[in-house]
């Protein structure tokens, strides 16, 4: 079968019932999907199939025939950010970077559907996706930022707020 | 300085978001070969028969190492801080916790190496597990470890953990209340996204190259060295992002058991753990049992503690020595009691070994501390700020283990946290400060750690 | 990974029953949820899979007060029916999460086996309390019955869809297990149908949903309807939650559900 990718049309080697999890990964070498879990539980492998986020790990690549795969790669390349990806470096939404691309991508579908900076839709639309290390309020932060229209300035990070307003601190 | 202070993007941020950070899972060596382990299914047992052979036989299957292949089967990750080795790289004739690997294949793909697993025929006889470190002490407690049920080589060959300070026997004379708690903080998972993974290649030259997930680079490759013997010269290790460890990828050995498959094999090696695997076989935070008894004044001085801890390590000790020890330094927390008997066991139990996490040692006797604090202060009708502000850690109070404080933040940090959550402080209390202690925050019972500390 | 011998992709609904034969040997594959993670992990080996991604049978209709659901159609597109069976759509968002919902299918809901550590098959209760009928086809050809017969032998069955009426209302109350994406621990859906009758299902249970029928006997008492309810299932310990637990959850969800009914009336 064929498999559109990030905008480049490949032929498939594995069979129908592998997922497209390991497809993407050990066969066409595109790495930034995780395992996190290969149960559908941590949001770590999410891609975008034609535009709506999908667990890989759990999507036969049989089913996929025609189908257009974006992965986090196909956001934005380094020297070409798209706002999400500047949002998520600004706002330090991503300490160990495990998470990040499929909470990216989640996010991405997410304002592409009309979402807001509304943090509880925020919090629902990524209710898939596990993080270990950020404590979630930043990646909050940043998708709201980019609801808004918010611009970035890339050689600082967002100061945190809220965390200087104890009061006698000596 | 120019970073202090300063809001700096990360370094690899950027790699981040385009999905271009390389974590070990994400290395790509031709002919890697997948890894997969034979883990025990019991809690407690001995192994009575085990033959590999038809896993060894099956296509795809390019080797499967047990003890036998291990030259130094166990190497006590502590042993220059004085932890003796307990434990074998992999199973020898028993099995002391369910998840115990006995043996690991290296084969083609993954699926191939699920079914060489399968194919390890183990015999087992079961016995008795031990899981509640209380019932460790029994005269009929099952035996978990060969040392006993608790750690017997602290220093001067303790079984224990010990603090003493004056005279806690005083103290209860002197209490006008004693207050007592039992804190029991459960095991917990660190999770990490990226579960335990390792990748060996064997170079050309003999050397082997590692890329690990380990958090704590230069010991893994200490510990490699040593259950291979090999000098360390002949090792390359690649750290590079982790995806998560929170100390869950310090005690790490799935580079040892890739990098023995990768030399017997001829192949690269790689070993990426289940999810499954991480929540049922990885090390945890230890589960704690701690009991605490204080002498009170009725006006809110705690005049002494006399505390027992019991610390779950687990079938094996790994770092619980050491934790257990940093947990006896800080059992009065940010509080100053100057009257002390401490006790803490290391307690062997047949559970998956625990190991470090954020804060290990201390979050579990910060939380009893902590509470027994409010406890206190429920007790005798106090305010709990009020009863931490009095006993806060002052500029020449002594620690439990005799280290007189220069720099101490509980006052701040209580002030602070009052302010933070809109608690107006009476005027003496909000006046507080960490000076030197004085006038009527020098009570009797404080006195003489002031003036002698390396006696108290 | 998987060495299936055959993987099938029927095109239609018709062909989706010629493939499935008398479903031996069969392992059927919804959307995939459920199944995926069982071969990923070396625990289940189909030799012919029957995969329904492009069967067609993700269809939602309404033909006046009856409402027919595909076994295709995915969890999340049960939002629709939110005026008209609340309880429904309430129960299907409450499952997993967005993409979850997305990729899962109510035929999977109703057919996967029980779960090995936590329930499957949050969508039985309200559908049972629905009484909804399951249209299948298998071994002894197609047939159509009540919900709560198929649930017992949906082995070697293809479900094809489940039709019920309107309720005149209905109600969902749940507890979840907190994580980013709730686990059900416990649910209960009261339905009142427009004949003026009650009727309260669960899932949750050791096994799978089922009507709570000496708490309907009781509908008019909601005190007496969740304690007869205990009676009316089984209980187990699992990785969620224990059945001490259960047991003293269940009457308050059916209070809950009875008296949200009553609000609605």
């Amino acid at each position: 079968m064929n498999l559109t990718v990030n905008g480049t049309t490949q032929g498939v080697e594995s069979g129908p019932l592998a997922t497209l999890l390991d497809v993407l990964r050990e066969e066409l070498g595109v790495t930034s999907p995780k395992a996190g879990c290969e149960q559908g539980g941590c949001g770590a492998c999410t891609v975008l199939v034609d535009g709506e986020p999908q667990r890989a790990c759990l999507t036969p690549v049989g089913t996929l025939e025609g189908a257009s795969v974006t992965t986090v790669e196909g956001l934005g390349a380094p020297e070409s950010l798209s706002p999400l990806q500047q949002a998520f470096t600004h706002h330090y939404a991503a300490q160990c970077g495990f998470c990040t691309s499929g909470m990216m991508l989640a996010a991405d579908a997410y304002l592409k559907r009309g979402g807001t900076d509304d943090r509880e839709a925020i919090q629902e639309a990524l209710a898939g996706h596990v993080c270990r290390c950020t404590g979630y309020v930043k990646i909050i932060d940043a998708v709201a930022a980019v609801a808004r229209g918010d611009s970035f300035d890339m050689t600082v990070t967002a100061p945190s707020p809220g965390m200087t307003n104890l009061g006698g601190v000596s | 300085m120019k970073a202090v202070g300063a809001r700096l993007p990360r370094y690899d941020g950027i790699e981040h978001v385009t999905g271009r950070t390389t974590y070990v899972d994400d290395v790509r060596v031709p002919g890697t070969l997948w890894a997969k382990a034979l883990r025990s299914p019991l809690h407690s047992a001995t192994i009575t028969s085990f033959d590999a052979s038809k896993a060894e036989a099956l296509p795809g299957v390019h080797a499967v190492i047990t003890h036998a292949d291990v030259p130094l089967l166990e190497y006590g990750h502590l042993s220059a801080l004085g932890i003796p080795a307990d434990e074998p790289l992999l199973a020898k004739d028993e099995v002391r916790y369910k998840g115990q690997p006995i043996a690991v294949v290296a084969a083609e793909d993954e699926e191939t190496a699920m079914a060489a697993v399968q194919a390890i025929a183990v015999e087992y006889e079961e016995r008795t597990p031990l899981f509640d470190i209380r019932k460790a002490f029994d005269g009929d407690a099952p035996k978990v470890h060969q040392w006993g049920n608790w750690y017997p080589h602290f220093e001067g060959e303790m079984d224990r953990r010990q603090i003493r300070k004056g005279s806690v026997e005083d103290a209860f004379d002197k209490a006008d209340t004693i207050v007592q708690g039992v804190y029991r903080p459960a095991a917990i998972e660190h999770v990490p996204l990226e579960t335990q993974v390792a990748l060996v290649v064997p170079e050309a030259s003999g050397r082997l190259t590692i890329y690990s997930c380990t958090q704590a680079l230069y010991f893994s490759m200490g510990v490699v060295a040593a259950h291979l013997q090999v000098p360390l010269n002949k090792l390359k290790v690649v750290g590079g992002t982790v995806g998560g460890g929170f100390g869950g990828k310090v005690d790490t050995a799935s580079e040892t058991m890739c990098a023995l498959l990768a030399q017997k094999s001829g192949r690269p090696v790689k070993w990426r753990w289940t999810r499954e695997e991480e929540f049922l076989c990885s090390s945890t935070r230890a589960p704690w049992h701690m009991e605490i008894a204080d002498a009170v004044t009725k006006d809110g001085w705690i005049l002494g503690r006399k505390m027992l801890t019991l610390h779950d390590s687990g079938a094996y000790a790994r770092f619980s020595p050491y934790g257990l020890t940093k947990h006896s330094f800080h059992h009065t927390g940010a509080y100053t009691i100057p009257n002390l008997d401490f006790d803490g066991y290391v307690v062997f139990t047949n559970r998956v070994p625990t190991t470090a996490m954020r804060g290990f040692g201390v979050t579990s006797v910060s939380f009893a501390t902590e509470t027994h604090m409010s406890r206190i202060a429920d007790v005798l009708g106090l305010d709990p700020y009020e009863v931490r502000l009095k006993n806060a850690n002052r500029i020449g109070d002594t620690s439990p283990n005799r280290i007189v404080y220069t720099d101490p933040s509980t006052v701040s940090v209580v002030k602070a946290l009052a302010g933070g959550m809109d608690v107006e402080l009476q005027p003496d209390y909000a006046a507080m400060t960490r000076d030197p202690r004085e006038g009527d925050l020098l009570p009797e019972h404080l006195v003489s750690q002031i003036a002698n500390p390396e006696d108290h | 990974m998987t060495q299936a011998t055959e993987v099938l992709f029927p095109t239609s609904a018709d062909e989706a029953v010629a493939q499935f034969g008398d479903g031996s040997g069969v392992t059927v594959v919804g959307g995939g949820t459920i199944v995926m993670p069982e071969i990923t992990y070396g625990r289940l080996a189909p030799t012919k899979a029957l995969v329904l991604s492009h069967a067609g049978l993700d269809t939602l209709g309404v033909s006046g007060t009856t409402v027919t659901l595909g076994a295709g159609l995915p969890v999340e597109r049960l939002a629709a029916l939110a005026q008209d069976v609340k309880a429904l759509a309430e129960c299907a968002l409450n499952v997993a999460d967005y993409e979850i919902r997305r990729q899962a299918t109510v035929g999977g809901n109703l057919c996967a086996g029980e779960g090995q550590d936590a329930p499957r098959g949050d969508l039985q209760g309200p559908l049972l309390a629905l009484d909804a009928q399951a249209r299948s086809v298998g071994a002894d050809g197609e047939s159509t019955e009540p919900l709560e017969d198929f649930l017992g032998r949906r082995a070697g069955r293809l479900l094809l869809d489940v039709t019920f009426e309107k309720p005149a209302a209905s109600a969902f109350a749940a507890i979840d297990y907190p994580h980013t994406h709730e686990y059900t621990v416990l649910a209960v859906t009261g339905v009142r149908t427009t004949g003026g009758e009650t009727r309260l299902a669960a899932t949750g249970l050791a096994g799978f949903g089922m009507r709570l029928r000496s708490a309907e006997a009781a509908a008019s008492d909601p005190e007496a309807a969740g304690a007869a309810a205990v009676g009316d299932v089984s209980l187990g310990d699992d990785a969620l939650a224990s059945a001490w637990y259960r047991k003293r959850t269940l009457p308050v969800l059916v209070r809950r559900v009875l008296s949200e009914l009553e609000e609605a009336a």
